[in-house]
């Protein structure tokens, strides 16, 4: 962990006369208490207090502190609401925050043209909110939508439980706002899915606040569907609820979720919510299809019978809304329900290859068998985005154990062909993994373009690249791509 | 420069590709089919072409998965064959495939067809890549599955790069189930009317695939289930009033194949824009650039997703004027042909993202060895001369 700062430390004096002159003072923060509610992101064993954080209040104030601290040659971290889980808006030792929780207004929703016109620090769900009157709501959908903002989830490309069918936030950003490293501003992307010459902004997202501010949005709203069937079902099996996943990609459905939950993460959720789980079935699939009604009603016989024929020991349709939020409350509340049978416990998220769920899971079992710790399964199976929780005790000195199991399981998706992250990002938390997915000359080429748009990397550094002082002085070693082993593919 | 033909090397393994593009010196231009040999800016001489061609194939497809890694030289029609076995596809529809344009050669020029309505371009279903850069490193970004966050999505540098900053090898595909059914809704109408129209079908709750107006009528793609889709065509019928009517199904496939023979049309002495701009002003601007250009020929518009292609007169001041009316609309545009020998302006003012993209090459490509001029003026030709850089 980084050795904390004070905030009387060597650059904070100068550096907050200047921001003063910039912003007003109710909007720079230097005082130690103040400072500490910055100190960490959702990802709360690594904390940092910065030298300095700033609240501007449009775009033109962000790139007057940009400029601030191009002048001073320090760095700076954007953050948001500060809920995300890799430690991304950690701060950094003697660098800026600059929260952009002051930039939240909708600035237009244009409905005839279906799009949102955002500041960064709108809360995600607040887009739906604005656009529900109108028939059109926005698609990505992260659990943490509520309280996560626009500006978080373009810097990690964020995803949500509907993403199977309607992609990820790169997939609704037209246009964006960005405030450069330099602290110019540009515009990225354009009114249309096509652009003119190379899709920057596409790079720009999932970037995790390393090439950039961005300080406007532009999303793509989506009509609301006419009809939403949602399937409960238990099976006697993980195999088997997975066996249902595949023929359900086979009869050619793309539902708009499919969740799987196993026994220990159903009983933490029922517990918390009562949502209606079987707290003693093996495993459960949440699916949601959605669409016009005449496609919709004909996908769900098919659903139905597909679960019957894998032996589903109960199917609940349920069929108000309201009862529907139920499920979904108890599939969401999963993570923190958890907090009710262990006292502690660690998120992960990786990804493998849908058709090696079953395969990942085992892997998973017999991990946390021989580190003698219990690991519940919450996950998107459609995409095969995992989100094994990692249970344990920080009284009885499990931590280390738990964090090195966790770690294991993220590298174990990258060996079975997979990823390390599906939603959360790399961050501070999995930066030193990166070597395990990419090799030597895959990140060199991310260094070089991270280069072109921050040629001092001064925006968010520390983050996302493996570092020596991160990583100590051997990161991990890079492995082959199973796909190279098998000789599949070649790198060179 | 010389004025010696180019040297054509055409590569069939990552292994030789990296080797011709350290092998050779200096300046190297990229081709896949030569579909798009005209789009966008014209190039700088080069002392060697790189042919994609011989990188061709899938590399794997993991129908399960709904994935596939495939060469960047396949030619896109063969592809979407091979791959229909599998009752699966790319869902994107570019006019191009049917002249035996290239998977990298379409991703590298942005082309897109009227699916990406529903579906996004190709840029929305690539979720990893293979690249070589000019000194010769080989970079893989994302990776086989579909949700993934880790590092940057370097592959969408390459989307709409024309040829620039790195060579596309391979691109790993996510896939979508071929529809068990499509049906087509057709209405006759003069461009005034087909934004009202248009809208009529996206505030239907049918969920239309594609919408695209071409030669007097607008035309709704519905896809979906036997069952659903029927029904959701008959449905858009009854919205769409007395004069809309379902097509039969050889009706349908003639009329979206004359849609897409006007995309890729390539009218003599004529030159060919592709422009975007907020669906709302997408009439508006057609009917300026009418007047401008003294009458558009082989209009295609997606009234939805505000795109349209256009051909007129192969003059720089009339193609300048066109970028700019786009341009004053917010929009952005693409030279798609130049008559050979015509010195026409490829994209419009340049934008503040101009100088970021100039830095962004200065760091992958230094040299610009990749597709000089293709990206001119936004990229400008270095100010050495071609065969001094090292
Ligand atoms: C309970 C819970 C559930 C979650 N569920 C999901 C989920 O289902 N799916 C999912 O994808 N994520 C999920 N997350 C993670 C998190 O909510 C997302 O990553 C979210 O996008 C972060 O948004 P934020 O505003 O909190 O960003 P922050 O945490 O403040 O910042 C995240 C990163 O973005 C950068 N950043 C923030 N704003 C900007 C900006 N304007 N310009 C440039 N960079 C910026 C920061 O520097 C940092 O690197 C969950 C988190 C929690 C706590």
């Amino acid at each position: 962990m980084a050795t904390p700062t004070t905030a009387t430390g060597p650059t904070t004096g100068p550096l907050a006369a200047d921001f003063a002159a910039v912003l007003p003072d109710t909007c720079v923060i230097t005082d130690e208490v103040g400072l500490r509610s910055y100190e960490c992101d959702g990802l709360t064993g690594f904390r940092q207090v910065p030298a300095v954080v700033v609240l501007p209040r449009d775009a033109e104030e962000v790139a007057a502190c940009v400029r601030v601290c191009a002048r001073h040659g320090v760095p700076f971290v954007a953050r948001g609401a500060g809920t995300g889980l890799s430690g991304g808006a950690l701060p950094v030792a003697d660098g800026v925050v600059i929260s952009l929780q002051k930039l939240r207004r909708i600035l237009e929703i244009d409905v005839e043209n279906r799009r949102a016109v955002l500041e960064p620090g709108v809360f995600n769900l607040d887009i739906t909110r604005a656009a529900s009157p109108h028939g059109l709501y926005y698609a990505p959908d992260p659990s943490s939508q509520q309280v996560c903002t626009i500006g978080g989830n373009v810097a990690e490309n964020s995803g949500g439980a509907h993403c199977l069918k309607y992609g990820f936030t790169t997939n609704h950003v037209l246009e964006m706002e960005v405030v450069l490293a330099d602290g110019s501003l540009v515009t990225l992307g354009g009114p249309t899915g096509d652009q003119a010459g190379p899709d920057l902004r596409g790079l720009f997202i999932g970037s995790e606040g390393t090439l950039g501010i961005c300080t406007k949005v532009t999303v793509r709203l989506l009509q609301t569907p006419e009809s939403v069937r949602t399937l409960l079902a238990d099976f006697p099996s993980i195999e088997a609820a997975g066996d249902v996943v595949g023929d359900i990609v086979e009869a050619a459905i793309i539902p708009a979720a499919v969740e799987m939950m196993d026994s220990l993460a159903m009983e933490a959720a029922e517990a918390a919510t009562g949502a209606g789980l079987t707290v003693d079935a093996p495993a459960a699939l949440i699916v949601e299809l959605d669409g016009p009604a005449d496609e919709v009603d004909a996908e769900f016989e098919h659903l139905t019978a597909i679960c019957e024929r894998h032996g589903a020991t109960r199917l609940h349709v349920p069929t108000e809304a309201e009862e529907r939020a139920r499920v979904w409350k108890g599939r969401k509340a999963a993570f923190a329900a958890v907090g009710r049978i262990s006292p502690d416990y660690i998120v992960q998220d990786g990804v493998v290859p849908r058709t090696r769920l079953a395969e990942v899971l085992t892997r998973i079992a017999e991990m946390g068998r021989d580190a003698g710790l219990r690991v519940a399964n919450v996950f998107h199976a459609g995409d095969g985005n995992l989100h094994p929780l990692v249970l344990y005790s920080e009284a009885a000195g499990e931590h280390d154990a738990a964090e090195e199991l966790s770690t294991q399981i993220a590298e174990l998706c990258v060996e079975l062909g997979g990823s390390l992250s599906g939603e959360h990002g790399i961050g501070t938390d999995k930066a030193c993994s990166m070597p395990r997915m990419f090799s030597p000359d895959d990140l060199d080429v991310m260094h070089r373009v991270r280069l072109g748009f921050d040629p001092d990397s001064r925006c968010n550094p520390g983050k996302l690249f493996p570092t020596p002082r991160l990583c100590g002085e051997r990161p991990g070693p890079y492995r082959p791509h199973p796909l190279e082993e098998a000789g599949v593919i070649e790198r060179l | 420069m010389t004025t010696s033909d180019p040297t054509t090397v055409t590569p069939s393994s990552l292994e030789e590709l990296r080797d011709a593009v350290l092998d050779r010196p200096g300046p190297i231009r990229v081709a896949g089919a030569g579909t798009a040999h005209d789009w966008a800016g014209t190039p700088a001489p080069a002392g060697t072409v790189l042919s994609t061609t011989g990188l061709s194939g899938i590399v794997t497809h993991n129908p399960g998965d709904m994935t596939a890694e495939v060469w960047a030289g396949t030619p896109f029609a063969q592809l979407q064959a091979r791959l229909g076995e599998h009752h699966q596809r790319i869902a994107a529809d570019p006019a191009r495939e049917a002249d035996g344009a290239t998977l990298g050669g379409l991703f590298a020029t942005a082309d897109s067809g009227p699916r990406s309505l529903q579906y996004g371009s190709l840029r929305d279903v690539v979720i990893g890549a293979t690249i070589v850069l000019a000194d010769g490193t080989v970079a893989r970004s994302g990776g086989h599955v579909i949700k993934n966050v880790a590092g940057y999505d370097l592959t969408k540098l390459l989307h709409g790069a024309h040829g620039t900053l790195g060579v596309l090898a391979a691109l790993v595909l996510r896939l979508h189930p071929t529809p068990q059914v499509t049906a087509t809704v057709a209405v006759p109408c003069d461009r005034a009317a087909m934004t009202d129209l248009a809208r009529r079908v996206a505030d239907s709750p049918v969920e239309a695939a594609a919408v695209a107006w071409h030669d007097g009528r607008l035309l709704a793609l519905v896809e979906g289930s036997e069952r659903g889709a029927e029904a959701r065509a008959r449905r858009l019928v009854e919205t769409l009033g007395d004069e809309a009517g379902l097509l039969a199904p050889d009706d349908a496939t003639a009329a979206w194949e004359a849609h897409d023979a006007a995309v890729r049309a390539r009218p003599d002495d004529r030159a060919v824009l592709r422009f975007g701009v907020i669906p709302g002003s997408l009439s508006g601007v057609l009917d300026g650039l009418d007047t401008d250009t003294g009458g558009l020929t082989e209009v295609t518009a997606s009234p939805r997703t505000g795109i349209a292609t256009v051909a007129l007169p192969a003059d720089a001041d009339v193609v300048a004027a066109a970028h700019r009316r786009v341009a004053d609309a917010h929009g952005t545009s693409t030279l798609r042909q130049r008559p050979p020998g015509a010195d026409l302006p490829a994209f419009g003012p340049a934008p503040a993202s101009a100088a970021l993209l100039r830095q962004v090459a200065a760091s992958v490509d230094p040299d610009q060895r990749f597709g000089r001029g293709r990206l001119a003026p936004w990229l400008p030709l270095p100010s050495t001369t071609v065969g001094a850089t090292a």
